[in-house]
């Protein structure tokens, strides 16, 4: 090939691209929006992760082992022994908190040191860094912050901040100010305050306590000292490989990660389908173009790498623009990301986006890979055509018309493979996406011959209607099959797309507000603030325990206790409860043993959440093994609760039992019952006097609660509606794109409508007609697409990313939506085709060509 | 088919540019930081609200063998020279401080404290062992607050320690002397050298100045308390390289404290401890000034066989330097060779490090070293040894 002929080509291909710039725009537009969504998903996911990396590094320090409680604090006397006569040099007690800092909406990491101690683990806490001794550890309230949030606060050394910790206001000198070594430790350190540790341990109530001893092994003698140093450690106390401790936490959003980046990939699902239907359109629309090259002597290689280098073009551009826009997303979509793992899993606070390369390589990839595999069908099938063909206008529609049977079977069969993935028995996650993308394909592949039929139906209706033209342009939609039913199963995946994720989270919200109904049996709950909205990790002072017990009007308390344990399946969530009959029977049991309520009471027997069986492969009868504060104990798993609480899981004590076991006595939440006759909320008004002086604490009526808990999960599927939200966006680009496109395509057809008479007026009539027929029929189709996709990911994905059973629940008002989204986009693509062609003058357009 | 290929690098190397830019920007810039030492973190010269050395005082014992919080600083000193079996000589130097950070009178901010771990008090050690036979000085360091049973001085039971290096009575409750400063001195640094001795004073605590009221300068309180027991019988086993010496000699301890030591003009001292081969011991310092004359108030004090103090005129003492070494680590300069005469007594030997390197690079630079002495009293050749210590000497 000489440059020059292939220079002509392109120019051929560049002209038709600059003439339809609509089609073009619009379909880097549909590539922009997949790319975006992808890369702004994983840019939020891997900020949040390498935001915990770094708090993680930065508090964490050097640190190779870790001692620490079964269950809470461990006793600062420990410390002596390892430190002294272990001879540990590299040893620091460390005591972790949270606070909350007025004027700054956010929570701290309270980090109770001895500066002393801390210069082989951390930098800015060791006495290296230039604390100020006599001020930090006189055992006053004073703490260091950093720079950039004592210029947020407009603080100086020596100023005063109002903290919160535990629910209790303190007052906190400010006696310097932490110096990060790089900005990457700085954003981690922003949101840490440093107290001494003896200021950490009047705050948090754990005077001779500590969280945990950081410790720095050598690597050469580790087996024996870990050897030494666990002989010498007490009941109720172990030591861990930091890392295993971290790994812990950051597998906690691991399923929520991947949920969101598997959301993130069915937007570039729908962008790719955009990408085939628009690569698809600007084939069919140049079959003359392409035919009269062909007999002009291009070869079929030419014609191939021609239609893949504009897919290359419009990729890049698209790819572009998506990374461009994926990164505005993201400062958006980050927020929320962390606002959900912070009510869910920990505190994290993300400062700035991470710009890593993979995220970038990515969204390089998809953008680029789903568009050049978008159009190689399109690009293949131009190639491929018979020179003669190629130059017949109808040659394609009577092709798909006579292949309607084959490509339906072809569909169905698809559809088919897709259900039998479901089936390979522990198939995981990604096996669940497989067979979602196959039932789309499936499904789309059976669109054209639906199409048929429904136009069948829908011709007598609108004849009635609208008489001929609507005759007409029910009977067009099926004349262009080739080109209609690419553009119909585009708009039907991307509506359907937002049914299925629509249905599944409203099948949630359904459900837990089903369960928290029953789970929520008390009158007033009574909570200390704490740092992860669903997981009370404070304790309440056990003053006011005794005051609300005895306040008028009270006749019956239950207390709660929640604490991180070591069991046989790493670090859990125990919850102790000690409750009456009654509220033990809100619990909705998914299977239990025989006379498990009396057994619960008494032996060694835990209930299990429903996630927390199925993560860990446990099933009734099992035996869980718990470090306990008597060192390891074997607890028989008597019941399977469902808890939607939490994705990882709970594992459930009677109190009584947990007594016998631990050594604590703390009380993390109460359950009031108000007496016959005493009103709910002048309860609630009543304590909320009592405790005002002695814990701040939040006092919700059953009612209040409840709200609560919704509000709290509403924000957590924030992120879901946004990608839900985005998905109608690009749905909504991509009916636009295709029929305007398609109606533009028509222009000579419709020049010669009007050259036969047709006013301005049926013209509008014709064209918006066709759309909104076309409309119609993906709003129908999105339906049965949309319900089997909420199905795949309410029964499948959910549960193997989370193990939650679900009611599958749909409502109306999300399928209204869907078809409203398809029609008005169909309708408002109408618009500009139908003002430009009525505006043209039909001789003008007749002689184009 | 060049086309195709162009178009392909043309593309790919447009995002990647697009993609490199953003992460250039969004890049992380190092920055350096601020390190401060332990010396300045433990400062703040102001000596408001502390107690004063501020002239003789009746000394209770035991009491006064521990800590007096109120003053600053205060150390409990060891050095000694120590011989094995076969003669192989070793220096050593073992010394606990105390360092007070707030004066007694501040009060913790109206906050009632239930916390073992608050104070104001910080214990730092030192550590060191010069290997003569191999010229190798070999040092450790160790802080800690005085509190939570990591570190503390107390007198009943007496014990001085800062963790696992401890200096602890021989006889618990035995407050009579000789065996109220017979202490177990134990030590191990982190590279696994240790000592582990048994001192026992041969000689009755000596009241250093003015019956133990020591001025260091002229301004009011410029001073310290100082108690020396000038000769204890020293034996145990010195650990180091793996090898164990059972060791014995004569050591050197200085109970010292005050709030403020030298005079703004002041810029160091070199302090001689030396003990006698006819039974004499001598203590002598001078405090230079910073523009290289000696200051008025240095000290000297010697003690004869019994223990008796014998007055001397300090300013008729005459100290030359014969020698210097400079430091390869700090580039500081000491002396390393005196010729020192007190005709008053008729004494004239001259002073030699043993080794020369024996400078201590911790949070606070300084030299401490073994020495040996060589020269004549009243006509008789005289040896001994004992201890240098050199301050002040930081290359301006």
């Amino acid at each position: 090939m000489n440059k020059q002929h292939s220079d002509l080509l392109w120019q051929s291909s560049f002209r038709f691209l600059m003439s339809h710039p609509w089609h073009f725009v619009l379909s880097i537009l549909g590539v922009a929006l997949g790319v975006a969504v992808v890369v702004s998903i994983d840019l939020s996911n891997s900020s949040a992760q390498k935001a915990f990396e770094l708090s993680t590094e930065a508090v964490t320090g050097n640190v190779t082992h870790q001692i620490i409680g079964t269950g809470g604090g461990i006793s600062e006397g420990i410390y002596r022994e390892i430190r002294i006569k272990e001879k540990v040099r590299n040893s620091a007690p460390v005591i972790e908190g949270y606070a909350q800092v007025e004027g700054m909406n956010r929570t701290f990491q309270l980090l109770g040191v001895d500066p002393i101690a801390e210069a082989p683990f951390r930098e800015f806490t060791s006495q290296k860094a230039g604390i100020n001794l006599a001020e930090f550890m006189s055992g006053a309230n004073t703490g260091l912050i950093s720079k950039e949030v004592g210029q947020a606060l407009a603080v100086q050394t020596g100023d005063w901040v109002a903290i919160t910790v535990n629910g209790k206001k303190h007052q906190l000198k400010i006696v310097g100010f932490i110096e990060a070594r790089d900005k990457r430790s700085r954003q981690a350190l922003e949101s840490v305050m440093v107290v001494d540790i003896s200021t950490a341990q009047r705050l948090l109530d754990m005077e001779g306590e500590l969280s945990r001893i950081d410790l720095i092994l050598p690597s050469d003698s580790l087996s024996e000292k870990t050897k030494t140093i666990t002989a010498a450690l007490p009941e109720g106390t172990v030591l861990l490989r930091s890392k295993i401790r971290t790994q812990t936490v950051e597998q906690m959003t691991r399923a929520f990660e991947f949920n969101l980046q598997a959301l993130s990939m069915l937007a570039l699902l729908v962008g790719m389908f955009l990408i085939y239907n628009t690569m698809t359109f600007s084939v069919v629309q140049r079959r003359p173009v392409i035919g009269r090259l062909r007999a002009l002597g291009v070869q079929r290689s030419e014609i191939l790498v021609l239609i893949l280098k504009e897919a290359l073009l419009i990729g890049a551009l698209g790819t572009t623009a998506g990374i461009i826009g994926g990164f505005f997303l993201a400062q958006v979509l980050v927020k929320l990301v962390t606002q959900s793992i912070n009510d869910l899993y920990f505190v994290l606070n993300v400062q700035a986006l991470a710009i890593g390369f993979l995220p970038l390589f990515k969204g390089v990839a998809l953008g680029m890979g789903a568009t050049l595999l978008a159009a190689w069908w399109p690009a293949r099938e131009a190639s491929q055509q018979e020179i003669s063909t190629v130059l017949k206008r109808s040659s394609s529609e009577a092709g798909i018309t006579s292949r309607l049977g084959k490509i339906s079977i072809s569909g169905i069969l698809i559809a088919l493979v897709g259900g039998l993935i479901l089936l390979i028995p522990n198939g995981g996650i990604l096996a669940g996406y497989a067979s979602l993308l196959f039932l789309i394909v499936g499904f789309s592949l059976v669109v054209p011959v639906i199409i048929v039929g429904m136009a069948k139906l829908l011709r007598p209706v609108l004849g009635a209607i609208n008489g001929l033209i609507g005759k007409m342009a029910v009977r067009g939609v099926v004349t262009e099959l080739s080109r209609t039913s690419v553009a119909i199963a585009a708009l039907t995946v991307a509506v359907a797309a937002t049914v299925g994720v629509g249905v599944m989270v409203d099948s949630f919200r359904t459900t837990v507000v089903t369960w928290l109904e029953s789970q929520l049996q008390a009158d007033v709950y009574v909570q200390p603030p704490s740092a992860v909205s669903r997981n009370a990790d404070a304790t309440l002072d056990s003053s006011l325990i005794k005051i609300f017990e005895n306040t008028a009007g009270v006749a019956e308390m239950g207390t709660v206790r929640r604490i991180e344990v070591r069991t046989n399946n790493g670090m859990d969530n125990l919850v102790a409860v000690s409750q009456n009959k009654n509220a033990l029977q809100g619990y909705q049991l998914k299977a239990s043993t025989m006379g498990f309520w009396q057994h619960f009471g008494e032996e060694a027997v835990v209930m299990v959440s429903e996630v927390y069986a199925y993560h860990n492969e446990m099933m009734l009868g099992d035996t869980l093994f718990i470090q306990t504060d008597k060192g390891k104990q074997p607890f028989s798993i008597g019941a399977i609760n469902f808890d939607y609480a939490s994705d990882i899981g709970t594992v459930t004590m009677n109190r009584k039992v947990y007594n016998h076991f631990f050594e604590d006595r703390g009380v993390s939440g109460l359950a009031l019952y108000a007496g016959n006759g005493v009103a709910v909320d002048t309860l609630v008004h009543l304590l909320r006097e009592q405790s005002n002086d002695i814990q701040q604490v939040f006092i919700r009526s059953n009612k209040g609660l409840r709200e609560a808990s919704i509000e709290i999960f509403d924000r957590t599927f924030t992120v879901t509606t946004v990608l839900r939200m985005l998905a109608i966006l690009v749905a909504f680009m991509g009916v636009l794109s295709a029929l305007m496109a398609l109606q533009f395509e028509r222009a000579k057809e419709l020049a010669v409508l009007r050259a036969n008479g047709m006013t301005p007026a049926q013209l509008w009539n014709y064209v918006i007609t066709q759309t909104g027929v076309m409309g119609i029929m993906a709003a129908v189709l999105s339906v049965p697409l949309g319900i089997l996709m909420a199905y795949v990911l309410v029964y499948v994905i959910n549960l193997r990313s989370f193990g939650w059973t679900l009611q599958f629940m749909i409502s109306g008002e999300i399928l209204l939506q869907a078809m409203v989204l398809a029609v008005v986009a169909a309708i408002l693509a109408g618009i500009y085709p139908s003002w430009k062609m009525a505006q043209a003058n039909p001789a003008e357009a007749l002689r184009n060509e | 088919m060049m086309k195709k290929q162009i178009w392909l690098a043309v593309s790919a190397a447009f995002i990647l540019a697009i993609c490199f830019t953003l992460w250039q920007t969004l890049r992380e810039k190092y920055e350096g930081e601020a390190t401060i030492s332990i010396a300045d973190a433990m400062g703040g010269n102001s000596t408001e609200g502390y107690l004063r050395a501020s002239g003789p005082r009746k000394f209770q014992f035991p009491e006064d063998h521990g800590p007096h919080p109120g003053f600053r600083t205060e150390w409990w000193y060891y050095t000694g020279n120590l011989f094995a079996d076969d003669g192989r000589q070793f220096g050593y130097q073992f010394t606990i401080f105390r360092n007070q950070l707030t004066p007694s009178t501040m009060k913790n901010q109206g906050v009632g404290t239930t916390s073992s771990w608050s104070s104001n008090q910080i214990y730092l050690a030192h550590f060191a062992i010069s290997d003569v036979e191999n010229m190798r000085h070999i040092f450790d360091e160790r802080y800690s607050r005085g509190a939570a049973g990591l570190a503390c001085a107390q007198v009943q039971p007496y014990k001085i320690w800062l963790e696992d290096w401890t200096i602890e009575n021989l006889e618990e409750n035995n407050t009579e002397f000789p065996n109220a400063l017979s202490v177990h001195i134990k030590a191990e640094m982190e590279g696994g050298a240790s000592i582990n001795l048994k001192t026992r004073p041969l000689k009755p605590a000596v009241f250093q100045g003015d019956h133990g009221y020591d001025e260091k300068g002229s301004d009011e309180g410029n001073a310290s308390y100082y108690i020396s027991f000038t000769r204890l019988a020293t034996e145990g086993s010195i650990t180091i390289d793996n090898q164990n010496f059972t060791v014995r000699g004569q050591s050197w301890m200085d109970h010292e404290w005050s709030t403020s030591a030298l005079g703004d003009n002041q810029k160091g001292w070199d302090w001689f401890s030396i003990q006698l081969s006819n039974g004499y011991d001598l203590m002598y310092y001078q405090l230079r000034n910073q523009d290289g004359s000696l200051s008025a108030f240095s000290t000297i004090t010697l003690v004869d066989k019994e223990g008796k103090k014998i007055p001397i005129d300090v300013n008729k003492v005459d100290l030359k330097v014969l020698e210097r070494w400079e430091s390869p680590h700090s580039g500081e300069s000491y002396p390393s060779e005196w010729l020192f005469s007190i005709p008053e007594v008729d004494i004239e030997f001259k002073v030699a490090t043993l080794i020369p390197d024996q400078e201590m690079n911790v949070s606070v630079r300084y030299y401490e070293g073994a020495v040996t002495v060589q020269g004549k009293m009243a006509e008789n050749e005289i040896s001994g040894q004992g201890f240098i210590e050199m301050t002040g000497y930081e290359v301006e």
